[in-house]
């Protein structure tokens, strides 16, 4: 129990006093491209759906890292410090790119998921059972493949809503800022976003 | 007061999704776990999203997922070691 009770701040303490031998330096900058190029991009594109857009964020990330060089503390990896500044440029390119954009594309897929139910509100063709042991499936190339082409087909700002909420665990109140809705829109955007993920892998899973 | 516990399953669906994002009230969280004791096709529905998300995160934490996918293009490339070599 004194150890949980100490833990925070013991952690807290290690942080900050951590001894300068143990900090890891950053290789030259010129080198950064080839290290981690090619991981930013797949990184940011799995994130944005958009490779133009990820282009562009691997761009920002290593010039905001250029000009941040002096200020790296050495305290975890390059690469942790890079992927950290890439997470940041992702949510602001978002932010800007929502910031005047009306939401407008809701109707027609609401209609969608509005068919999949009869007038009482019960299920056309219901969800299937994937598998009897989902782990299993978690251990399959072939499904996680799917994933990440159904992931690819979602509308663009379901896809957004998506990786925020899913991958970075951002709140609602955090996304709804982000992609400029109310809160009720944002769950319903969550909600479309994992309807038509569901029903995506389905038809691709099953057939 | 009987509509309270018979959800429709088209609501019941949105309801689950909500229920990954906030905790729900007690109301609700009553209604949804009494519908899906008689309705197998929302109890799969509600696997199916935590197969998802468990999909989801798995790919972002797989070792080298990122690195072979994709190839940033050699345009980029050298735009940005050019603007780099610049600031040695």
């Amino acid at each position: 129990m004194i150890i949980c009770q100490h833990g925070p701040s013991y952690y807290h303490f290690e942080i900050i006093y951590m001894p300068a031998d143990e900090a890891s330096t950053l290789s030259p900058p010129t080198t950064w491209v080839d290290t981690y190029g090619d991981y930013l991009y797949g990184f940011a594109f799995y994130r944005v759906q958009d490779e133009e857009l990820a282009r562009e964020l691997v761009q920002e990330t290593l010039m905001a890292a250029l000009k941040a060089k002096d200020s790296f503390a050495g305290r975890g990896s390059e690469k942790t410090w890079l992927t950290g500044i890439l997470k940041h440029k992702i949510i602001d390119s978002l932010r800007r790119k929502y910031r005047d954009a009306m939401f407008e594309d809701q109707d027609l897929d609401e209609r969608k998921i509005h068919d999949s139910f009869d007038h009482n509100g019960r299920w056309k063709t219901g969800p299937a059972q994937w598998a009897s042991n989902p782990e299993h499936l978690l251990e399959q190339k072939a499904f996680l493949d799917i994933i990440r082409k159904c992931l690819h087909e979602l509308p663009e700002r379901s896809a957004h809503a998506l990786s925020l909420r899913e991958l970075e665990g951002e709140s609602t109140q955090t996304i709804c800022k982000v992609l400029n809705v109310t809160a009720t829109n944002c769950w319903v955007i969550l909600h479309r976003a994992r309807f038509l993920m569901r029903e995506c892998i389905e038809t691709n899973w099953l057939q | 007061m009987i509509n309270h516990w018979t959800f429709r399953c088209e609501d019941v669906s949105e309801m689950i999704s909500r229920s990954m994002d906030e905790k729900m009230p007690l109301r609700i969280r009553m209604g949804i776990r009494f519908h899906l004791m008689m309705c197998s096709l929302c109890r799969n529905y509600k696997k199916q999203l935590w197969i998802i998300h468990r999909a989801v995160e798995k790919l972002d934490r797989m070792e080298n997922f990122y690195d072979k996918p994709m190839r940033l293009p050699d345009q980029v490339r050298e735009k940005l070691k050019d603007l780099f070599k610049d600031h040695e």
